[in-house]
């Protein structure tokens, strides 16, 4: 999807409409980046990151990460991936099985994502369910901000609203959105009117 | 997925028998963020339905079901 301003300014309405959606939203613009950018990290660090696993699984684990998952086996937390996610492994016959693992506070319970004996290929397809959970974020993103737009300013065409503020949240990087963030402030504190 | 007529209020004036939640509500009674709730629907985990225009909800006996304790 591309920023459907690029190509004509916005109108005065189309402006507002997309201040309000921007405010509204606050919360998607603030974690959607996080997310996709530990995605990005994930795919980029498969390598790393499964080294470091393969390591983890060459010594003694500490007893305190040591964990009962849903399957009732005993894993050991290997690689932190995301908040509450792991990269596990386990000691079996002729070296070790793999597991990305979650642990859910709201249960008191770790799940297991997907398992195997090749810690490239489990994280492989843990990235690969990661982005088709993005993807159910922007749609669903997209029909939130449609609904929003269609209540707010009932019998107004806002699609390029709607198109824009997508964009704007599926590409723009975490560090941009704190510069914007800080150099908002900065504007504010200084008085002048955005 | 069923389509469901939508409710919406803030989270802190929720109804206890609402039959739907949005995807940030559901987020905050699960106490985890909004990629942890879309991950828990990407993994089927969490069965949505659909209010007008493809917004996703989560059915109250979905949250429940995943809370209850095997």
């Amino acid at each position: 999807m591309s920023n459907q301003f690029e190509h004509r300014r916005p109108t005065e309405l189309e402006d507002k409409a997309h201040a309000e959606a921007v405010r509204h939203f606050a919360e998607h613009l603030k974690q959607f980046p996080v997310s996709r950018e530990a995605v990005e990290r994930l795919e980029r660090d498969v390598a790393k990151v499964t080294l470091a696993a393969n390591m983890a699984a060459a010594r003694p684990t500490p007893h305190q990460n040591v964990i009962q998952a849903d399957d009732g086996a005993q894993w050991h937390k290997g690689v932190d991936l995301m908040e509450n996610i792991h990269l596990c492994h386990r000691p079996i016959t002729g070296g070790a099985e793999y597991a990305v693992v979650e642990h859910f506070p709201a249960r008191g319970t770790y799940e297991i994502w997907n398992r195997g004996w090749n810690a490239v290929e489990v994280l492989k397809g843990f990235t690969q369910e990661q982005r088709q959970a993005l993807q159910v974020w922007t749609e669903d993103m997209n029909a939130q901000v449609q609904e929003f737009l269609a209540e707010k300013f009932p019998g107004q065409d806002l699609s390029r609203v709607a198109d824009a503020f997508i964009h704007k949240c599926t590409t723009q990087s975490v560090s941009q959105k704190q510069s914007h963030d800080h150099s908002h402030e900065q504007k504010h504190s200084r008085g002048v009117r955005i | 997925m069923e389509n469901i007529p939508q409710t919406e209020a803030a989270p802190s004036t929720l109804p206890a028998e609402r039959l739907a939640y949005s995807i940030q509500e559901a987020a905050e009674m699960l106490g985890v963020n909004y990629f942890s709730v879309y991950r828990l629907i990407q993994r089927g985990k969490l069965k949505p339905c659909r209010a007008l225009r493809g917004k996703l909800l989560v059915p109250r006996t979905e949250l429940l079901k995943l809370l209850a304790t095997e």
